[in-house]
């Protein structure tokens, strides 16, 4: 299998505030990997760095071998080829739902309106969100505002999905459904998912690998598969971050 | 539930749960009794009765006990229970960092805090002309492909920024030129030179007046819309949203506010003027029996094209000012709804403070283009 994303000796943070330091790792086509950790130890500040939200102090993101960095139409080209969902869905309030996820088609396809209008109902259709295409976004529920980000986020078949805390604020059965439709897309178009999460139940339910970051080391702590971690691992943190939550659950 | 206090020579036994209520009760009761324990130079505060109490009379009994020791009575406590004892403690401990805290504004941190604003206002500025530089290559990259250009989005804010101001903007000048005619016309009088009003009037609209006061009603209305706006989507993360779809955050949020700004101020600015001249107008029939006609041959006899041309020309540097200060503070937002509504104060006061100040600096430099007044 190929590296999707390689990611080189990443130092990064905010402002003055350094939060990752001597990142590496790679994303696997077609996998689902998860970057896990306990709050506050950069997996947002990674994800940001990653879509080239804020520029790395050091080191490099490879996407398919070319630094995304360097160029900004090595930027473009990567964003055209990459969907992302933000933890709120980060929908346009002025738009309809329908409209959002027609944005990137009409940025970037030379479709006619019709045509837009068709692939965007199919891809709610996907989340099962047909039924609320004229809606405006602040008028249905977190959890369909996630949703409709996923369709958004679709709209151009993505290569790489990323996804930010997709269970959070969301109840277990509805989270579960996501974490579903995540599954899903994956192994039906076998597009590659990163997510950024720490909910163990999603972790077990749907990862494929999982890469866990501690705030102290500023890096990664350990990586493998989620039974690997939970069983295999002898470092206490991860233990205590599995095992911990795997308690609570279980109460 | 609320407690009670009893003071029985020298102890003081609480009844009850002293709950957040009971902190005016707490406060007299010791105002109260203050001298006898003072007297008496000793203090028993007795939780025989009383199961627990709220942090918030705790702090206010403690902050009673700690003076009282100060001014040298014996302070025990007696029967505490568990939970009570460990509101003290946590509240002692964090009591002497309360007080370092409040004293922390020395003369030298005053100053370092003046340097700060002043530095902070330099970056704000330095910002603002690289936001405006990227906002102007943005702009002529839409005019190099037209089909870029975002035509919605431009009548939309034109229509907002513009035809929703006309009332606005003719009302206000209107009056204003009514109150300058017949201030103007009332001292002139006085010396029988009230037919020198009309082009009096008419230069100080079209030059200052009528510009200025269009611009500053646009920023307040408009420049605070788009800090809002911007500062909104940023704060719901729907601008990082739009920067991984790829899209160009100045082309699209930032160029269409400016083209409407630029197309709809000069006719604005014209309408100003023009309503202004008007209320001057009404003002020297109602106040200084200058009839219409006379009112408008005087006119005409001084008003020159460049009078009108003027201001729509200076509108053209406000537009950009209002447009680039309201885009720049929304995109400066950081964090949540309050940082929106402070950006969205600062596009106001920056712009206006911004949109006088360019006006100062074109009218010392230009003045002289206009040939004398013909009275
Ligand atoms: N907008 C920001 N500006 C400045 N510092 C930030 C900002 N966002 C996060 N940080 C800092 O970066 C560090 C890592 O935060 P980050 O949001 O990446 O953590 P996280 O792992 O995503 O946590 P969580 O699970 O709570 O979302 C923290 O110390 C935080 O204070
Ligand atoms: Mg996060």
């Amino acid at each position: 299998m190929d590296a999707v994303i390689k990611v080189e000796g990443l130092r990064g943070g905010w402002d003055r505030l350094p939060v990752l330091d001597g990142v590496d790792f790679r994303v696997m086509e077609g996998e689902i990997l998860m970057i896990v950790g306990r709050s506050g130890c950069g997996k947002s500040t990674l994800m940001r760095h990653m879509l080239g939200l804020i520029k790395p102090w050091a080191g490099r993101i490879l996407f398919r071998g070319i630094d995304v960095w360097s160029n900004p139409d090595a930027m473009l080209n990567a964003r055209r080829r990459w969907g992302v969902t933000f933890q709120s869905g980060a929908l346009l309030g002025n738009l309809s739902i329908l409209e959002n996820v027609m944005l990137p088609l009409r940025e970037y396809t030379d479709l006619t309106e019709r045509e837009m209008i068709t692939v965007a109902f199919s891809k709610l259709e996907t989340v099962g969100l047909a039924e609320f295409a004229t809606a405006n976004p602040m008028e249905v529920s977190g959890g369909m505002q996630k949703r409709a980000g996923l369709a958004r986020a679709m709209a151009l078949d993505p290569e790489v999905l990323f996804f930010d805390e997709p269970s959070a604020g969301l109840d277990p059965v509805t989270s579960a459904k996501l974490d579903n439709l995540i599954k899903s897309i994956n192994r039906s178009l076998g597009t590659t998912v990163i997510i950024v999460t720490h909910e163990l139940a999603s972790i077990f339910a749907i990862s494929d690998r999982v890469i866990m970051l501690d705030a102290e080391t500023r890096g990664i702590i350990a990586t493998g598969t989620a039974r690997e971690l939970r069983d295999g691992s002898t470092d206490p943190r991860v233990r205590a971050f599995f095992r911990r939550n795997v308690g609570e659950e279980s109460d | 539930m609320s407690g009670k206090l009893e003071y029985d020579e020298p102890r003081v036994v609480i009844r009850g749960v002293l709950a957040d209520t009971d902190v005016d009760y707490v406060r007299n009761f010791f105002r109260r009794y203050r001298s006898r324990i003072l007297d008496s130079g000793r203090l028993v505060v007795d939780f025989r009765d009383s199961p627990g109490i709220d942090s918030v009379t705790a702090v206010v009994l403690q902050g009673f006990c700690n003076e009282l020791r100060r001014a040298g009575v014996r302070v025990s406590f007696e029967n505490t229970p568990r939970s009570v004892m460990e509101i003290f403690e946590s509240l002692s401990k964090f009591e002497s960092a309360a007080s370092d805290f409040k004293n922390r504004v020395s003369l030298g941190e005053t100053l370092e805090f003046i340097g700060r604003s002043w530095y902070e206002m330099a970056s704000t500025v330095a910002g603002l002309g690289r936001f405006l530089l990227e906002t102007l290559g943005a702009f002529l990259q839409v005019l190099l492909t037209p089909m870029k250009i975002r035509w919605h989005m431009i009548l939309y804010y034109m229509e907002e920024s513009g035809y929703k101001a006309v009332p606005i903007v003719a009302t206000l000048n209107w009056l204003l030129g009514v109150v300058l005619g017949y201030q103007a016309g009332y001292q002139m009088r006085i010396f029988g030179a009230e037919n020198f009003m009309p082009t009096l009037l008419a230069y100080s609209i079209t030059w200052e007046i009528g510009p200025m006061l269009a611009a500053v009603l646009v920023a307040g209305r408009s420049g605070s819309a788009y800090a809002a706006e911007i500062g909104t989507m940023k704060v719901r993360e729907e601008v990082d949203a739009l920067r991984v779809m790829g899209f160009d955050i100045f082309n699209y949020l930032v160029v269409p506010k400016m083209m409407a700004l630029l197309f709809v101020m000069p006719f604005l600015v014209l309408l100003a003027n023009i309503s202004g001249v008007l209320g001057g107008m009404v003002s020297g029939m109602m106040f200084l029996d200058l009839p219409a006609g006379t009112f408008v041959s005087k006119l005409g006899g001084a008003v020159i094209p460049l009078d009108i041309l003027w201001g729509m020309l200076k509108s053209v540097v406000y537009a950009v000012i209002i447009s680039t200060v309201g885009s720049y503070m929304g995109m400066r937002v950081r964090g949540g709804a309050s940082a929106v509504g402070r950006a969205t104060t600062a596009a106001v006061v920056m712009s206006i403070f911004m949109v006088i100040f360019a006006d100062a600096m074109l009218s010392l430099l230009f003045v002289h283009i206009r040939p004398g007044l013909s009275f």
